[in-house]
């Protein structure tokens, strides 16, 4: 239907300029410089990203920054829809994808965009990453996703939590165990839910391995302990929220000259 | 942004279901309203205009595409002698332009038909004049789509029954 699909180059694809749309953004709503700043977590389903943001909010509010967060699938427009969607047979991977998409676009009109104004710290429990991943295994076409979320913003930090399919199935396996999607068993990689989800998985670390420089993933070992992790994520934080905390140390050393 | 995305959506599962099905079939699909309505409808509400069209890539091009194209005013007066409420999002009071619904729905839907006007020519739609009455519309409705399509080739499927 296109009259020019050649425009690739107006998606989101590249580190773009954080806080900026990656494409042409929303027209009607234009950003201007906020104050706020967004972080998100990347990582696959059970790899630990709740816990190292409820951390991570807990540290930034106790430094005395506002803190937001936003999830998948959690704009109140959409979720009841995709929860209903899910547990009926009629999904298939473009509705699957575009209600994904409606999500996001709800939640960064209606959570992000304003937290960014009022000059909050957005964390965002997964992001964009999670639906160009999942709609990429599934075949959807790349470039084709990456137009669709042209009106999603460059966060400022994309935290990357990488692991191994053994680690995962055994923290999967420990907690809450295997669920039907996070095993990709509507790909019918066979009825066994164990095999299915290291096929499937396996597949997801690929694709979101393959974005790590396209998009300039900051990639976490997260094979190691909460606290290492945490560690990690909070100096990293620290370095870019308070830049100025370096002025010390040339100070001193100036003061010795 | 999620009125054009759930759009979108109701359109990839009716895509999906209900138009590429028969199509296969050799069957003839009939679309009241297609991609054009969110082609027209969103870039008036401001979204991205090329954005859309890269969203609805996954459409089938119509074999025809007819666009029944009356004046603002014509369409008002039709609207009015039928029912008393105009529709919120139809009237575009989503927008706030108006808290007028009538003055609203003038404003909204004349600019809609602005980027009708221009799908026209670029996509290459059939403009039917929707200002006369019904039967010389059908009339050529019938005569635009005999020039489109060759009925005859229209495969009359006689598998052999097992």
């Amino acid at each position: 239907m296109t009259s020019s699909s050649d425009q690739s180059n107006e998606g989101a694809t590249g580190n773009g300029h954080a806080g900026r749309y990656y494409g042409q953004g929303i027209a009607y709503l234009p950003l201007n410089s906020y104050p706020g700043k967004l972080i998100a977590v990347e990582g696959t389903d059970g790899v630990g990203r709740s816990t190292q943001i409820q951390l991570l909010r807990e540290w930034l509010e106790v430094k005395g920054y506002g803190v937001v967060e936003t999830g998948w699938t959690r704009s109140e427009l959409m979720q009841p829809t995709i929860e209903l969607a899910k547990s009926s047979n009629t999904l298939n991977k473009l509705t699957f994808v575009l209600l994904y998409a409606t999500d996001f676009a709800d939640r960064l009109e209606k959570e992000i965009i304003p937290a960014l104004k009022a000059g909050f710290i957005v964390l965002s429990d997964r992001y964009i990453f999670t639906a160009l991943a999942r709609a990429g295994v599934r075949g959807v076409d790349r470039q084709w996703l990456r137009s669709l979320y042209g009106f999603a913003i460059a966060p400022h930090m994309v935290f990357y939590l990488n692991i191994d399919v053994k680690t995962l199935i055994g923290r999967v396996l420990e907690s809450r165990g295997m669920d039907f999607w996070e095993s990709g068993m509507d790909l019918k990689h066979g009825d066994d839910i164990y095999d299915s989800f290291r096929t499937y998985q396996q597949k997801l670390l690929k694709e979101y391995a393959s974005m790590g420089d396209e998009f300039s993933f900051r990639t976490l070992d997260a094979r190691r302990s909460i606290d290492r992790i945490q560690e990690e994520l909070r100096r990293q934080v620290s370095a870019f929220l308070e830049p100025a905390e370096k002025i010390p140390d040339s100070v001193s050393a100036m003061a010795k000259s | 942004m999620t009125f054009s995305l759930l759009h979108a959506t109701d359109f990839a599962d009716r895509l999906l279901y209900k138009i590429i099905p028969p199509l296969k079939a050799g069957m003839i699909v009939l679309a009241d309203r297609y991609a054009y309505t969110a082609f027209a409808r969103d870039a008036t509400r401001g979204v991205d205009r090329q954005w859309v069209r890269d969203l609805y890539s996954f459409a089938v091009r119509p074999d025809l595409a007819l666009y029944f194209r009356v004046p603002i005013d014509v369409s008002v007066d039709r609207l009015m002698a039928r029912r008393v409420k105009l529709k919120f999002y139809e009237a575009g009071m989503d927008l706030g332009w108006s808290a007028n619904p009538l003055e609203s729905f003038r404003l909204f839907q004349g600019k809609v038909l602005d980027e009708y006007d221009e799908l026209v020519q670029e996509f290459g739609m059939e403009v039917i004049d929707a200002r006369g009455s019904i039967t010389d519309q059908q009339r050529l409705v019938r005569s635009v789509i005999l020039q489109h399509l060759n009925l005859n080739h229209v495969e009359t499927t006689d598998d052999e029954l097992v």
